[in-house]
């Protein structure tokens, strides 16, 4: 009981250090408008539909009118005649306010300054956010004070008014290590903490600053925040999820930050950049911050419902990262607290209306629009290619036309007949095209004493039902009427299998033939031709031909089949080659009459040939025109004629392969998909309720009125957006920037709810120190390096963190900033901070995801068979060490290890991590392959640089993660520990061998095991310190 | 910081007054008792209801179930071959699906195309079970076996038409990622009575033969925009049940608790020299980790189970991973409180070759499903359990692909499905809903997705209106602004 009278005492004092004091004027925006807009702009306030007893409170005209009831809510200095007061104030069930099912019910302070601020005169103001902020002047302090920066004085004033005094400074070795943190997102290292400590001018810690501003550290740590506003991932987020090619885009934030892009040209080049005029390669990438939504692909979805669902979310991208407004609740009716009427919501969606990419992602790396980005060798390497191809193709041309001016019909040479022949379609190599998946083993020859054609035969052993398979040949195979598959297997004597299927895919695979057991379950239906049972096993211990007539699992005549698996239940199964008993010409197959040929294609039900000459051929042959005739010739002659082939298969293969470097050399260019506007935008509607088939009136591409209009001349599309979103008056913007920048350095913004500057937001702890610093930036001409400078530089940001019990009294949450913050660092600084300390980390700016450690099994456990993220592949070398922001982003399973740790999943933007302490944090710390690995090579650190003895090393460890040298009692306790750790793991060598080999990379130290092994156990330790996981 | 933290502060002499080994569980208990920290903002409750260990001060009513099991059928399961007995669809084989049920819904482009809308009565015989003579098919002899237990509701319904969003709306009250996850709510508003396990626990089981499937996503267990404390942690069939669970090779529990012991002494000197509340927070949750090395793996420990109880189970259930194994699994959470499991169970996308895929599936299913109610009961727990069963929607009367004597496929049919509950709070051994006769709308009594998770939330004690979390300046629920509890099923 005791503990919880200290609680209701501190709840009490928690809500003082805002609250005014009686003798001040109440302020509407800070004390009135919060308790109206969360107990009544519900039913009163701005949406129209919504509005009951017609009463709006929203407004100084819709809170003083006479309402239908006769009576009227509002009367400015007479509380006792308002109606509001006497309705909150009512023992009335069915009178009072909020009405009790609202859930919301009005405190007694609350009730007592709804009724001051009338008694006062119930003045209005306009929300505070929407105003364009102005320079105001600096307060007056009392006392005399050395603050100069403007920053200080603003704070200052504010403790002033609440009787407390700042805290003193942090000491430079605190002090260094916070800024190193908060500049670079890692921690300094000793010699630079010893070379700040030597240096006793006055601009000792300028320089620090001004030092890690150049790191291209900094760029690095601000883009990983930025990245978390920009949704930004490495696969598509929907069903399939795939993966998606965008990485450039991260690295034009990273490189935008370092060198101080003007925060106003960042931000138009992301939302416009495409449609600056002569837009440069650079400002087309940055345009992937609107192509980091989500996208789907998934097989039924309905084309125009996903389509607004991605300009959706751009717009509440956008207004969440920009604006700090929650536009989303806009989407289905009048914003309830905010002036953003529906309409206004669909004004705004219409700016992306334009949007050329499609609803469809079709699973693919770069669905359009997307741009390449090659650098000048490589282009210079592509047009090369491009003139030798063209060349090449140009050689080849010529050879043809000499061929088709001495081409003569020969007559039918009998290849069409009722023969079958057999067309194998896999031997030694699989088809073209084929994606090989499962364990494709290939034994050679000689393991066998014969084998029925080319030189390798494919294996596999396994227990249950195994298999290996391939899907996507191109071209398929064409399966002819009566045509029979093969497929030539050998079963092993000594572990022979249950049974052996085949299966065929042509789109699906229920096309299924099995010999022996019926234990494999797929498609279990045995009259069925997705589970069609041939007979017996094959003869054990030599090759037998299996054959299976097509039509009898289901694939007549015209069927392609694009692939094969090769399956079977328990035993050792080797398989050599396999195909089609045709007489259909397939890839390889040929002609040499242009008569037959045309005969042979009419007799089939359906030809695959393309258009036109699809449609020639179904033609009468009397019936063609010269032109039509002219061109079944030609495409003869190129495509199927086998003189052609045999002649020009050196130039072919010169062609193919000039063709294909091209091709590879392409594939292998950054590429990042971008925006663009499509010439005609498609109409705009406002969808009621939302809902992408209920069209309501038309509109146009405009802003909200409430945050003013488009600059003088500026188009209405994305650029005209971006103009007004950067416009120095506008009241949010930079707000909204300054302050998610305070949030970052002082783990809370001036604005709490850095997500929601309207009516629901919070009020400002100090509104004029937002507005000064907003100022500051927009008037420095966006130069955020500057303004980091400053806040760097106040004394506020150099406050001690120590907290005493009289703080948490009178300033519980340091909203008054009345000491240093103090938080726990985040997910990435958290294995960056590891890498750094053991010296692994890579360090290397920008390029692709890297996928680093993962325990095994969890990509898997969720994934959709035949995503290509299904299966996780861990990288290995030095893409196991590089920054946290590099790690692959997959968005429906994203890594575990800082999920732990409140990173968003990133399939929203989101500009405000949630900062939690729980217990799977402290076993991704304590067991994390990567941390353990780290804390070996931590150990290694400390013995190789921090000298002799084991405590000098374990000082120089704790040293190297706090930046302080350990105090007595410490430095005592590191060794009692590493010595507890040592004379266990002497007693026990094998487990010290054992945490030795966590990781891939290998022990360089020559050392006693049990020596290291204790070593690692109080890195492992020191990893885990408060202090080491603590910014402060 | 926060009250949480000052409260810690305020406990530490006690806390420190121990051995760091030797915290007494109520000890923790208490300390980490988010109760003492949260808003005290709702409406004061009668004492009775009792207090909740989440955000809520106490529970909205008197509740009828502790916690939750629901084994999900994900990918939507075929109510026409299971639950919705149609006799009358015999005679409409491959004729087409008249205008005037479709009445102009919405399909999926994946059978939109189609030229026809063939119907495919189910080749499953149905038969009369239990007391009310409930129809169950064949495929279900098990379930059928415990029908007086459960409550069947043939009459839910979604708009969501594809996996994607429609499982993203079940789970979260909204089809668009980023909305916390109905156990991540529960985490947030009750909490749990078991400190050393999570709250809200995911199984997920091996495909089982006959499977068509489609994937999961993190975010359908994900904490939206709640802290991320309260996601579901996915217990694993292979490698540690909890992500970094085990200590690293060489490193024994003896050898950590040293570790642990050497770490909190000087987090405590750090605690001295700057006072932050927050660092006696962060010991002890050092100290929960090193007790849930011990609980989860006693958790997952099967072998000292009765025989005829592993029986009962059928036999997968030794093999981790499997559906079996993660009923039995959900049971041992049930009894040590944790307050909402969910076992998922994949491969329902029938859209082709139904009757030959799903009798196996099926199969997998039946049994483990079975034992689980009868295991709950046989042991009290059934009472206090809430067991749901169901998956995201249905499937379609028309058949999508061939259809002949042998095989047709189903697509996705949002507008009509069964799922099931047993146990806490509803009525056993009752049919609720109908559709009509080509199980294609819902004629009587519908429940729609909102309305199940409202009476979820309703027998755990919450009015599903007052469970709110405020973000960006909105109060959010896990209905939305939908909701109506089912009044009718429960007792």
């Amino acid at each position: 009981m005791r503990s919880i009278s200290i609680l209701l005492a501190l709840a009490m004092v928690e809500i003082s250090p805002l609250a005014t004091s009686a003798a001040d004027k109440l302020n509407f925006n800070r004390d009135v408008r919060p308790i109206l807009s969360d107990k009544c702009f519900r039913c009163h306030g701005f949406d129209e539909n919504k509005r009951e007893g017609g009463l709006r409170l929203d407004t100084a005209e819709g809170g003083t009118q006479k309402l239908e009831s006769g009576a009227t809510a509002i009367v400015p200095g007479k509380s006792d005649q308002s109606a509001l007061v006497q309705r909150i104030l009512s023992e009335d069930a069915s009178l009072k306010m909020p009405p009790e099912d609202s859930g919301k019910k009005l405190s007694a302070a609350e009730t007592t300054i709804l009724r001051r601020w009338i008694e006062e005169g119930a003045e209005y103001q306009g929300h505070w956010s929407f105003i364009a902020p102005v320079r105001h002047e600096l307060p007056k302090l009392n006392q005399s004070t050395t603050a100069t920066n403007p920053i200080d004085v603003f704070v200052l004033a504010r403790l002033e008014r609440a009787n407390l005094k700042p805290a003193p400074s942090a000491d430079k070795t605190t002090l260094i290590r916070r800024a190193t943190f908060d500049l670079t997102g890692l921690p300094p290292l000793p010699a630079e903490v010893d070379a700040f400590l030597a240096d006793q001018s006055p601009e000792a810690f300028e320089k620090v600053i001004d030092r890690l501003l150049l790191s291209p550290r900094y760029g690095e740590h601000m883009a990983r925040y930025w990245l978390d506003a920009a949704r930004y991932g490495d696969t598509h987020g929907l069903h399939l999820d795939n993966e998606r090619g965008i990485y450039p885009y991260r690295d034009y934030v990273i490189s935008a930050f370092n060198e101080n892009m003007p925060v106003n040209q960042f931000i138009l080049e992301q939302m416009a950049g495409d449609l600056i005029p002569n837009a440069t390669q650079r400002q087309k990438i940055a345009t992937g911050f609107n192509r980091c939504n989500v996208t789907t692909s998934e097989g039924g979805s309905i084309n125009d419902e996903v389509l607004v669902r991605y300009a959706v979310d751009r717009v509440e991208t956008m207004s969440t990262a920009f604006l700090g407004l929650t536009l989303g609740c806009a989407v289905c009716h009048d914003h309830k607290y905010d002036p953003i009427t529906q309409k206004e919501f669909y004004q705004l969606y219409a700016f992306f209306s334009a949007s050329a990419d499609a609803a469809m992602d079709g699973n693919t790396l770069l669905p359009p629009p997307f741009l390449k980005t090659p650098t000048p060798e490589q282009e210079e390497q592509l047009a090369a290619l491009d003139t030798k191809l063209k060349e090449a193709e140009k050689t080849r041309e010529e050879r043809l036309k000499q061929l088709a001016a001495e081409y003569v019909d020969p007559g039918p040479q009998n290849v069409v007949s009722d023969e079958r022949k057999d067309f194998v379609w896999i031997d030694d190599a699989l088809p073209t095209g084929a994606k090989a998946e499962g364990e494709w083993k290939y034994l050679t020859k000689g393991d066998f004493a014969d084998i029925p054609s080319g030189e390798k035969v494919h294996t596999q052993t396994g227990v249950g039902t195994v298999q290996h398979f391939f899907t996507g040949a191109n071209p398929p195979l064409l399966i002819g009427d009566e045509d029979k598959l093969f497929g030539y297997v050998y079963l092993d004597s000594k572990n022979p299998p249950k049974t052996v299927m085949m299966q065929w895919n042509n789109g699906s695979w229920e096309h299924r033939a099995f010999w022996g057991e019926d234990a494999i379950p797929f498609g279990s239906d045995p009259t069925s031709a997705a589970h069609r049972h041939m007979g017996p096993l094959p003869e054990l211990g030599k090759w037998v031909r299996l054959e299976v007539a097509a039509a009898d699992v289901g694939l007549p005549g015209g069927s392609q089949v694009n692939g094969w698996a090769f399956t079977q239940a328990d035993g050792t199964v080797t398989w050599d080659s396999a195909g089609l008993q045709t007489r259909t010409p397939q890839q390889g197959l040929q002609f040499e009459s242009l008569a037959e040929w045309d005969t042979y294609q009419r007799s089939l039900k359906e030809n695959k040939l393309p258009q036109p000459v699809q449609g020639i051929v179904k033609t009468e042959p009397d019936k063609r025109n010269e032109a039509q005739q002219q061109q079944l010739r030609e495409y003869f002659l190129k495509n199927v004629y086998s003189k052609t082939k045999s002649t020009l298969q050196g130039l072919d293969a010169e062609v193919a392969e000039i063709a294909k470097k091209k091709t590879d050399l392409d594939n292998s260019l950054p590429a990042s998909l971008i925006m663009q506007d499509m010439p005609k935008p498609r109409d705009t509607f406002v969808l009621i309720r939302g809902q992408y088939d209920k069209k309501g009136e038309q509109v146009q591409a405009a802003i909200p009125a409430a945050l003013g209009k488009l600059p003088e001349g500026a188009p209405a599309n994305r650029l005209g957006l971006a103009q007004w979103l950067t416009d120095p008056q506008h009241p949010l913007t930079s707000r909204v920037l300054v302050n998610r920048l305070w949030q970052q350095y002082f783990g809370v913004g001036l604005v709490k709810t850095a997500e929601d500057f309207g009516a629901q937001g919070e009020w400002p702890t100090h509104p004029e120190l937002l507005d000064y610093l907003s100022r500051d930036l927009v008037d420095n001409n966006w130069d955020l390096k500057r303004l980091i400078k400053s806040i760097l530089m106040s004394t506020t940001y150099q406050q001690s963190s120590r907290v005493t019990p009289e703080l948490l009294q009178s300033d519980p949450q340091n909203e008054l900033l009345s000491r240093g913050p103090r938080f726990r660092i985040d997910a990435e600084m958290l294995r960056d901070n590891a890498l750094f300390l053991s010296g692994l980390l890579t360090e290397k700016v920008g390029g692709k995801s890297v996928k680093p450690y993962q325990p095994a099994g969890i990509w898997e456990a969720v994934g959709f068979q035949g995503s290509n993220t299904l299966n996780f592949k861990q990288d290995q070398g030095e893409s196991l060490y590089r920054r946290s922001l590099y790690t692959y982003w997959k968005r429906t399973s994203p890594p575990p290890s800082m999920m732990s740790f409140d990173a968003p999943s990133r399939e929203s933007c989101v500009v405000r991590r949630a900062r939690t302490n729980t217990p799977l944090q402290a076993l991704v710390l304590m067991n994390d392959t990567q941390f353990i690995e780290a804390a070996r090579f931590f150990a290694q650190k400390m013995i190789a640089e921090g000298g002799e003895s084991a405590s000098t090393r374990l000082q120089y460890g704790f040293r190297l993660a706090t930046s302080r040298t350990p105090n007595e009692r410490e430095a005592a306790l590191l060794t009692r520990i590493y010595e507890t750790h040592l004379a266990d793991y002497s007693k026990n060598q094998e487990a010290a061998k054992k945490l030795l080999e966590v990781g891939e990379s290998k022990t360089t130290l020559p050392m006693e095991p049990s020596e290291l092994a204790a070593y690692t156990m109080v890195a492992n330790l020191i990893l885990n310190l408060d202090e080491t996981v603590t910014k402060e | 910081m926060n009250l949480h933290d000052i409260a810690l502060a305020h406990t530490r002499r006690y806390f420190f007054g121990q051995t760091a080994a030797g915290i007494g569980a109520a000890a923790l208990a208490s300390l980490m008792n988010p109760r003492l920290f949260a808003d005290d903002q709702a409406a004061p409750q009668p004492a009775a209801m009792g207090p909740s260990h989440g955000a809520l001060p106490n529970f909205h009513h008197a509740r009828k179930a502790k916690r939750v099991i629901w084994l999900f059928m994900a990918d939507g399961p075929s109510q026409l071959d299971m639950f919705d007995y149609k006799p009358k669809m015999e005679e409409f084989f491959d004729k087409d699906l008249p205008d005037s049920v479709r009445n102009g819904q919405r399909i999926t482009t994946m059978t939109s195309g189609q030229s026809r809308f063939p119907i495919a009565p189910s080749k499953f015989k149905f038969q009369q079970h239990g007391a009310n003579g409930t129809w169950i098919s064949e495929l279900l002899p098990q379930i059928a076996s415990v029908i007086d237990e459960l409550c069947l509701i043939k009459s839910m319904h979604t708009e969501a038409i594809n996996h994607d969003p429609a499982i993203t709306y079940i789970q979260t009250g909204s089809q668009i990622p980023g909305r916390p996850s109905m156990g991540a709510w529960l985490s947030y508003g009750i909490g749990s009575p078991n400190a050393d396990l999570p709250a809200y626990v995911v199984l997920h089981s091996r495909l089982a033969a006959g499977s068509q499937t489609q994937a999961l996503f993190s975010r359908l267990w994900g904490s939206g925009f709640l802290p991320s404390k309260h996601q579901g942690v996915a217990l694993r069939s292979s490698g540690d049940p909890v992500l970094y669970l085990s200590n690293p090779p060489g490193v024994d529990a003896e050898t950590r608790r040293k570790m642990l012991d050497g770490l909190a002494e000087l987090n405590k000197e750090k605690h001295e020299q700057i006072g932050d509340p927050e660092i006696v927070s962060r010991i002890a949750q050092y100290e929960m980790a090193f007790r849930m090395q011990t609980a989860v793996p006693e958790l997952v420990d099967i072998t000292k189970e009765e025989q005829s109880v592993l029986e009962m189970y059928g036999p997968e259930v030794k093999q981790p991973g499997t559906y079996a194994y993660n009923c039995l699994l959900a049971r041992r959470l049930a009894e040590r409180g944790v307050p909402f499991t969910q076992v998922f169970l994949r491969g329902w996308d029938h859209h082709g070759s139904l009757p030959q895929n799903i009798p196996q599936l099926c199969k997998a299913m039946d049994q483990p499903t079975a034992a689980l109610i009868k295991d709950l009961k046989q042991r009290g727990m059934l009472e206090d359990t809430l067991v749901v069963w169901g998956g995201e929607f249905g499937r379609t009367i028309y058949s999508q692909g061939t259809l002949n004597k042998d095989t047709y496929g189903r697509d996705h049919h949002p507008r009509n499905f069964c799922m099931w509950m047993a146990g806490g709070g509803v009525k056993p051994g009752i049919v609720h809903g109908e559709t009509d006769d080509f199980s294609y709308n819902v004629t009587e009594k519908p429940v729609h997705i909102h309305d199940l998770n409202a009476t979820i939330l309703h027998c755990l004690g919450i009015n599903h209106e007052q469970l709110t979390y405020r973000f960006q300046g909105r109060d959010f629920r896990l209905t939305d602004v939908e909701g109506n509890v089912v009044k009718e099923i429960l007792t």
